[in-house]
């Protein structure tokens, strides 16, 4: 084969890889866009489900989705930022290092239906929580914890020396220079990393549904031990009763929305990248 | 020390010593709870049978199919997203680039349990029709949903890694006289290899733990297909069983344990190619937070 033909081919051989991925992406955000927003209107979103969720809104599965994540944001932030800290300011043999990376990024690969089973049976059956949203709340921190981790200490340990330096040289001590140098630099990488990770624990099913959230019944819980209704639960048994227009519709309308909160919470996540970076970075 | 200092310290440490150990707390609360079954059914659990009435808990059948469905998606995926970063990094003008990567990242960001819808309401209908089978929902169709849904996390990661490839290597190579696809194949394939392999690990390590979308199109039959290689009829895969049955189950039963069980098989997997991943691709400049 000559080697001006071997190049054809090859030329060839990846554009039409390259259309026929275009062609399936583009026909996912086609269909995810045309249904939703047919199915998407101002009473859809402001009124409560009704008729196992054939009929009427999405109204309480967009608070108990947001709920969920809000605590998870609450948890997971302080348990991030003080691993990063440490990781950064305080560890200093490599080994110790080395073995804190394989754990956090071992924590990271768990798949998500282990979160969902290691909290069915630590909360729900040995500490005998039941089912509750505030457990959701802790399986999901658990869940985004690494990539708040790795984010925050990134923008952390990039602060040239010469800040930790000069602050020392000031006669601050180790935890003066870092809540009053290190902290205002770097923690717009922990809020980054918030973001994203919580626009991919707004969208996960598995570790939620043995766990935190009921289908029907319930509205805006009243104590930390009641379940919620969730989008992606909602999704998910509206998903299974596929055949009922109704049910369907709705479905891609609870999508819809869905990807829009993933969405707005990659872009924030984007924006604070940009607006909030670190000395190092910049 | 000062007080703060001293509280300060107590914070990072304490978080720290959470945050390390939670993974060691997820492993040993899933092999206390199989211990029940891994005692009383042992190497039975290795068997083709899962028959809880019976007592029988054998899990080659979700083993198999989660082998099927890693197999069948990862080989139409990773060739076909291969080939179209080469095409975005290498080929496509770079104005371009910047519009193909948001897209990518937006889909590499949806919620797998809306990929489970769209493989409900499409493309088991489409494999239904296209094969003349009497239900969509099988191995096959759980292969083709997931090769869809990890194609742009390949796409994006294998074009991150053909263009972090210095540009000198292939001015280097085209003032050889080379074509472009002898460039691209002495010269940045080579280079970039090690992130192309890390990217089709990652990929791997998320079609093994994929849950939802394939809980809705794989049909849910615990069995090995008559035929081995027969891949058009219902099955099961490890994350399948689970997510569909493991609420049904009683707390503190042999059943129960036997689910842990596959959870635990599972798990052992995935952290067995993370540390591969760890060990031989580790990238410090990993991607993992973007």
């Amino acid at each position: 084969m000559s080697r001006e033909l071997a190049n054809g081919i090859f030329s060839a051989v990846t554009w039409i890889a390259m259309g026929l991925c275009g062609l399936i992406l583009i026909f996912l955000l086609a269909v995810m866009i045309w249904n939703g927003i047919r199915a998407v209107d101002f009473e859809f979103l402001f009124t409560a489900s009704r008729n196992f969720g054939a009929g009427g809104g999405i109204f309480y599965q967009m608070i108990g989705s947001l709920l969920l994540i809000l605590f998870a944001a609450l948890i997971c932030f302080p348990l991030a930022l003080g691993t990063a800290i440490f990781k950064s300011e305080y560890l200093k043999s490599a080994r110790v290092q080395r073995l804190c990376a394989v754990l956090v990024y071992g924590l990271n690969g768990v798949p998500s239906v282990i979160f969902g089973i290691f909290g069915l049976v630590f909360f729900v059956n040995v500490l005998g929580t039941g089912i509750s949203w505030f457990v959701g709340s802790i399986i999901l921190a658990m869940m985004i914890l690494p990539t708040v981790v790795l984010a925050t200490y990134h923008s952390i340990n990039s602060i040239p020396e010469i800040y930790r330096e000069s602050a020392l040289a000031l006669g601050l001590n180790k935890w003066q220079v870092i809540a009053k140098v290190l902290l205002p630099q770097g923690i717009g990488g922990a809020i980054t990393g918030l973001f994203l990770g919580l626009a991919r624990a707004v969208g996960e099913t598995a570790p939620i549904m043995f766990i935190a959230t009921a289908f029907t019944g319930v509205e805006i819980p009243g104590s930390f031990f009641e379940p919620v209704t969730a989008l992606p639960t909602h999704i998910l048994a509206l998903a299974q009763q596929a055949i009922n227009e109704q049910a369907l519709q709705n479905a891609w309308g609870a999508s819809f929305v869905l990807i829009c909160l993933v969405t707005v919470f990659s872009a924030l996540g984007l924006w604070s990248r940009k607006k909030l970076k670190t000395v190092g970075l910049r | 020390m000062s007080v703060s200092s001293k509280f300060g310290r107590v914070y990072v440490v304490g978080s720290t010593f959470i945050s390390a150990t939670l993974i060691l707390v997820i492993i040993l609360f899933l092999a206390i709870n199989s211990w029940e079954a891994i005692r009383q059914s042992g190497l039975r659990l290795f068997t083709l049978e899962w028959n809880p009435s019976k007592e029988k808990f054998g899990i080659l059948p979700m083993i198999y199919g989660s082998a099927a469905i890693t197999i069948i998606s990862l080989g139409i995926a990773l060739p076909l997203g291969i080939s179209a970063a080469i095409c975005t990094s290498e080929i496509l003008p770079s104005r371009f680039r910047l519009y193909v990567k948001s897209l990518l990242e937006l889909l590499a960001g949806i919620p797998s349990i809306i990929y489970g819808l769209i493989g409900i309401v499409f493309l088991s209908i489409w494999v239904e029709r296209a094969f003349d089978l009497q239900s969509g929902r099988t191995i096959f169709t759980g292969g083709l949903l997931l090769a869809v849904m990890v194609l742009p996390t390949i796409v994006t990661l294998s074009d991150d890694a053909l263009h972090n490839v210095p540009q000198k290597y292939r001015e280097a190579a085209k003032s050889l006289g080379f074509y472009r696809y002898e460039v691209i194949k002495n010269a940045v394939l080579p280079i970039a290899k090690t992130d192309i392999i890390g990217a089709a690990l990652l990929a791997l390590g998320r079609v093994l733990g994929e849950t939802m979308a394939v809980m809705l199109v794989i049909g849910g039959i615990d069995r090995i297909p008559g035929s081995f290689f027969n891949v058009l009829v219902p099955g099961q895969t490890m994350t399948s069983k689970l997510g569909r049955e493991i609420a049904e189950t009683a707390f503190g039963s042999l059943h129960f344990s036997a689910m842990i069980f596959i959870g635990l098989i599972l798990l052992v997997f995935v952290l067995l190619i993370t540390m591969i991943a760890l060990t031989f691709f580790y990238n410090p400049e990993h991607r993992l937070y973007e």
